[in-house]
This record gives structure tokens, sequence and C-alpha cells, in this order.
């Protein structure tokens, strides 16, 4: 079992990688090409999977930002999540782990409650977004917030790191988190 | 952990070898090279996966590690510019200049949409305006031509008002003229002929007798033709008794002076 470590490879030049893993193919193929229509100063690369651990005789980029995608309809998508996250190695989780919570407009298609990501974030130390990818403004402005995070965790804005951002944003963001 | 300072424009042109481009490189493969050395020190770091257990606290202590050795960092480095040589200051400068000009050139033609669009909506809103007057002018005019109408219409209706009333009086009039006329005729005939002649010695010379209607016809038409002098001369063709008659009931006044004369007592003031 291979485990993902974020320096396992040297960067590529002016080159950002983000992965996003999911269960829902469609859903993670739309949100990437609404990233890489942004507008961005790096190489955007985004890489899809349904699963971790990533294949280990394929060459690729080193991974500057995952985020796992959480369909609130669908337990096994909160399942396979978790099953992931055993195969990241912890250093990720200093701001490099993101996870997106989608589907929670429909409320009565949801099998799995809010409290349940939220305590899966917070026990990650990794900030949450809730956001219904197949509503296409929404999806947009999601990919554009993702595009500037991955660009802080590749070490493209000068002078913020990626834990610098993840500490910011713990106050701000979610401020009960803490009493969950 | 600042890796990305490479300029890729610098790597690849290198034949046109001047100083500045030189140290730049120099410093970037410098970089790199750090870079390297930092890569072959982490690689040789074990992995460790988190279990659902143990991960809040042992991030939090990594967390921890890592700010505070984040911080003494920061603490620690001095900026590091970029050699501040004319070129350099040139190229940055230019490539400033340019985004600023792209940005600008954005906001024009942004704001000339927005002119275009507000011109239209001017446009518009003033034909809106012509219009608006348009109809309130016609508007003003049939106003004014009703208001017209509705004086003329009550004029006439007065009009005519007057005009029936004033055809109901005559009618009125009328009325009582044939029926005093026929009151006369019933109670004041002339003085029958035969009943007459016992009388004959004293009235053998007595004109042609005229009937009390037309007596009373005389009287009245002289008070309305000549106000100023309504007296009418007693001729021999009044029968006596009638003038008797009017002048005892009030109806003829005697003149003052001349008692030949009678005239119409003035009713109607």
């Amino acid at each position: 079992m291979s485990v993902l470590r974020p320096q396992d490879q040297l960067p590529g030049l002016n080159a950002a990688t983000i992965l996003l893993v999911g269960t829902d193919d469609a859903l993670l193929q739309q949100l990437a090409d609404a990233m890489l229509k942004e507008d961005c100063a790096s190489t955007l690369k985004v890489h899809l999977a349904q699963s971790l651990p990533l294949p280990s005789n394929v060459n690729r980029p080193r991974i500057d930002l995952i985020v796992f995608v959480v369909n609130l309809h669908s337990k096994y998508s909160l399942q396979n999540v978790e099953e992931s996250l055993h195969h990241v190695d912890a250093t990720f989780f200093l701001g490099k782990v993101g996870f997106l919570a989608t589907g929670a407009g429909q409320d009565n298609h949801c099998s799995i409650h809010r409290n349940t990501v939220l305590r899966l974030a917070h026990t990650y130390r990794s900030p949450l977004f809730f956001c219904d990818l197949e509503v296409e403004g929404f999806r947009a402005t999601m990919a554009q917030r993702l595009v500037r995070m991955l660009q802080i965790c590749a070490g493209h804005v000068p002078g913020v790191s990626a834990l610098n951002l993840l500490s910011l944003m713990r106050s701000s963001e979610n401020p009960f988190l803490e009493d969950v | 952990v600042s890796q990305e300072d490479l300029d890729p424009d610098s790597t690849t042109d290198i034949e046109d070898v001047t100083d500045t481009k030189e140290e730049l490189i120099k410093k970037c493969e410098e970089m790199w090279k750090d870079m390297e050395e930092c890569q072959n020190k982490l690689s040789l770091v074990g992995t460790e996966t988190l279990t659902d257990s143990n991960a809040q606290l042992s991030l939090l202590i990594m967390q921890v590690k890592c700010l505070t050795a984040e911080l003494s960092q920061w603490q620690k480095e001095t900026p590091e510019i970029i050699p501040l040589n004319e070129e350099v200051l040139v190229t940055l400068g230019k490539e400033e200049f340019q985004k600023l000009r792209h940005d600008l050139e954005l906001v024009l033609s942004t704001i000339q949409s927005k002119n275009e669009k507000l011109k239209e909506d001017l446009e518009r809103e003033q034909q809106w305006l012509d219009e608006q007057q348009q109809v309130l002018e016609s508007l003003t005019v049939l106003h004014s031509e009703l208001k017209h109408q509705i004086v003329t219409v009550s004029e006439s209706r007065i009009f005519n008002e007057l005009k029936t009333k004033l055809h109901d009086t005559k009618e009125y009039k009328e009325k009582l003229l044939i029926t005093l006329s026929e009151f006369l005729e019933d109670h004041f005939p002339l003085p029958d002929r035969n009943v007459k002649k016992k009388k004959k010695n004293i009235q053998e010379s007595t004109a042609q007798l005229i009937t009390l209607h037309e007596i009373l016809e005389i009287l009245l038409n002289k008070l309305f033709d000549a106000p100023h002098d309504p007296y009418v001369k007693v001729s021999d063709s009044f029968w006596p008794p009638y003038v008797e008659l009017l002048l005892r009931n009030g109806i003829a006044l005697r003149h003052p002076e001349d008692p030949t004369r009678i005239r119409l007592e003035a009713f109607h003031q």
C-alpha cells in the first residue's frame, strides 16, 4: 500500500496539481472543467480518483492539494472517503487537504447528516466546504475558491503557506466546529 | 517554502547572455540545489498515517510544531530581493505596466459598454418622454374641446328652456284671453235691439255699439301702446251701462280733469 506524501518529489515548474477524490465521476469531471476555466497564473493540473491509494506504477506530478468530495446522498461515498483517508500521510493534513460536501441543497435526498461530515473534517483538522456541485453557478464559485487555495498550497503565493492559510481559515470558516 | 521564484523566461533565453541574466540564473540554480537537498532529507523521513482516534491530537501537535518553525523562520529571515540593477527593474516595470494596461483596457471596455447602454437607455427614456408629452398635449386639446362643448350645451339648454317657458306662457296667455272673451260673450252681451226700442226716442242717434270685449281691448291696447297717456275718449259706440260697470267696479278710472276720457286701472304695476 502506497501512502501519498506531500513532499515525495520535486515540484514541477510553475505547476500546481490538485487531486479530487470521490465516487461521483461526472460531478468531479464538471468541477475539474470549471477549475481549468479559471484564470490562473500557474499551470493547473487536475487529477481525479475514485479512491485512494493511487496506483503506484504511474508517473504523476507532485500533489499539492487533495479534496475529498462527499456526496451527502450516498453513504457509500462517505465510507469511500473514510477509507481513502488512511492512505494519506499525516503531513498532508497541515493545510493541503479539504473536504467538500455536495448535495446539501436537496435535504430530502440526504442520507448523511451534515454533522457527520463536520465531525469528519474536524477530526482531520481540515476545512470543509458545502457546495451543490450540480448547480453551475455554485460550481464555478467553488472552482475559483479551490484554485486560489491550490495556488497557496503549491507555494505560488509569496508569504503564505498552506498551514498559514489553514490556521487563518479555522477561525473564520468554522467557528462552531469546537462544539461538534 | 517559496520554491517557485523561478522565472521561466530566464532559463530559455541563454544565447543573449548578459550579466543580469546570468546572475539571476545562478541564483535560481542555487535555490534549486537547496530544494533538492531538502527533498533528499525529506524522503528519508518515514510516512505516518492517521486513525480516527489519534488524528486530532497528533495533527494538533504537528501543527504547533510546524507553526512554531514557520514563525522562527520568518523571524530569522531577512527578505531577499532580486538584484536591483536597471535591466531587471525595467523588465519588471514593463511587466507591471502591461498588467496594468490590460486591467485598464478591461475597465475601459466595461465603462464603454456601460456608457453605450446608458445612452440607449437615455434615448429610450427620451422617446418615451416625447410620446408621453404628445399624449398629454392631445389630451389637453381634447379636454378643452370637451369643456367648450359642455358650455355650449348648457347655454343652448337654457335657451331652449327659456323658449319653452315663453311658449308655455304665451299659450297660457292665449288661453286666458280666449276664456276671458268667452266669459265676456256669455255674460255681457250687447243690448237686445228689441228691448231697446222702448227707449228709442232717447238713443236714436247712437252709432253702432261695440261689445264689452272690444271696449276692454281698446283700453288694454291703449294702456300698453302709450303708457304715458293711457286715456281713451268715451265715444258713442261705448254702451254707457258697460262704461258705468267698469267705473263702479274699479276696472276703469275716469280722467281727473276730463270726464269724457277713461283709462284701464294699472293692475300690472
